[in-house]
């Protein structure tokens, strides 16, 4: 069984059966998931900030760093596998995006990844079909190649499903 | 078994840690002075065989990424900055602590120690953007420090990580914290300022590690560097670095931006700083540790 490991900023797609892709702990770290039902494909970003023009060269080294490069690059290398570059027939999963216990809510780079990747894929004309964002914790996700299932764990919390 | 019974069994725990090193102990009394040379740090890492030969270790390991070998001292100090030779000393005379699995917040070993040095990081990025007008690389032993209280009431913790956030989320418990006391009668940062005390660390550590998660309680002198340290814990568990359950369970105190001028595009180049410069760091003491000397 293949399993890719994605640390933050890192993206990759897989359609080898068995296989997974698993990043963790994700905090006010977004994971965006592309699954393709028709070629088999599964795909995710972790996406670590909403906008590449605080350091191109840091978009070009690592694009899945940040919402608006790192959604376009998953999708050309889901294209790779044969899956549509524009995502069309893509079902969309969002998670992470956690905050801090903050009254003024001036920490909010978990919510600003959240509305920053939303908007990318609006771009593309696609939504997210289930999301788990948000909340004070932190998330490590699994996605299985063959059934498209999205698994999510945190400390202190039984394992669930998205 | 009374909360009193069990405060008493880990203060019993605390006292029978290891000490410091004389280097770790040496240095950090060094750098907690603003006006320190740095010839002083390199004087107290020549006199130390071990400590001389991890230094050159890591400097020279190829996470760290230099083009030709440093050899002496002097240089690698320079290279590595006074910060990172203080964490290489804490952290090989104290690492019984740091690398200890946490089951009590259902982490595992050396996930404290990582969410350490990586709240150590941001520390520093808090206090250079959010000119906080004190000495950034003693901000950084601060949030090295600041958790190690964990690593004594762990033990005692076992199995109460689900009970104690359904506390929180019903509002039951204000934060981790306040759990951690009801349920022991000592919380991690109670426990770590009577390691501090048993280590006798320089006083502005030892406010910082009671007082990380309540900046405001802090006396005045040392507001500045513990609302740097309370930032630099929360940056780090916001970046995945946690210590298991407790992670982001606790309060942002606002009052931070009377000390730190920190706009938000500051804190995300904070956010993306710490991440280059925790996987040069890391990487480079872990691959020193690896390689036979």
């Amino acid at each position: 069984m293949s399993q890719l490991i994605l640390g933050v900023g890192d993206l990759g797609a897989s359609k080898t059966s068995g296989g997974s892709v698993k990043t963790f702990a994700l905090g006010s770290c977004v994971s965006v998931l592309l699954l393709d039902p028709k070629v088999r494909a599964v795909g995710m970003v972790h996406v670590a900030l909403p906008e590449s023009k605080i350091n191109q060269t840091k978009a070009q080294s690592k694009p899945g760093y940040f919402a608006d490069t790192g959604i376009p690059t998953l999708l050309q290398e889901m294209a790779k596998l044969g899956c549509n570059p524009r995502g069309q027939g893509m079902i969309v999963k969002l998670c992470g995006g956690a905050n801090v216990m903050d009254p003024n809510d001036t920490f909010n780079i978990g919510k600003r990844n959240a509305l920053a990747v939303k908007k990318v894929l609006w771009k593309y004309g696609m939504g997210a079909v289930s999301e788990d964002l948000g909340g004070n914790f932190s998330r490590t996700v699994t996605v299985f190649v063959d059934t498209g299932d999205v698994l999510l764990s945190s400390p202190g919390r039984p394992d669930w499903k998205l | 078994m009374t909360d009193k019974n069990i405060r008493e069994r880990i203060v019993e725990e605390v006292k029978k840690a290891p000490m410091l090193s004389i280097s770790a102990s040496k240095l950090m009394e060094i750098t907690a002075q603003v006006d320190h040379e740095t010839t002083e740090v390199v004087d107290v890492v020549m006199h130390d065989s071990n400590l001389t030969a991890r230094v050159l270790k890591v400097v020279n390991s190829a996470a760290f990424g230099l083009m030709s070998p440093v050899t002496t001292i002097e240089r690698a100090v320079t290279l590595l900055g006074e910060r990172v030779v203080v964490g290489i000393a804490i952290g090989d005379s104290a690492g019984q602590l740091f690398n200890k699995a946490l089951t009590g917040y259902e982490s595992a070993g050396g996930e404290l120690w990582k969410h350490d040095l990586r709240a150590a990081i941001a520390s520093r990025q808090v206090a250079v953007h959010g000119k906080a007008g004190i000495s950034a690389d003693f901000a950084f032993t601060a949030g090295l420090l600041h958790d190690i209280g964990k690593a004594f009431l762990s033990d005692f913790m076992e199995g109460t990580a689900g009970p104690i956030l359904e506390q929180i989320e019903n509002n039951q418990a204000t934060d981790y914290l306040e759990s951690e006391s009801e349920l022991l009668g000592i919380n991690h940062t109670e426990a770590g300022l009577i390691l501090a005390e048993y280590w006798s660390l320089p006083e502005p550590l030892k406010v910082v590690i009671h007082h990380h998660h309540h900046p405001d309680q802090a006396p005045e002198e040392f507001k500045a560097l513990t609302y740097c340290v309370h930032l630099g814990d929360i940056i780090a568990m916001m970046g995945g670095c946690g210590t298991g359950s407790d992670t982001l369970q606790y309060n942002l105190d606002p009052e931070y931006i009377r000390y730190l001028d920190l706009s938000p595009t500051q804190l995300a180049e904070v956010l993306l700083e710490v991440d280059e410069e925790f996987a040069k760091v890391s990487g480079s003491i872990a691959e020193s540790k690896e390689s036979p000397r």
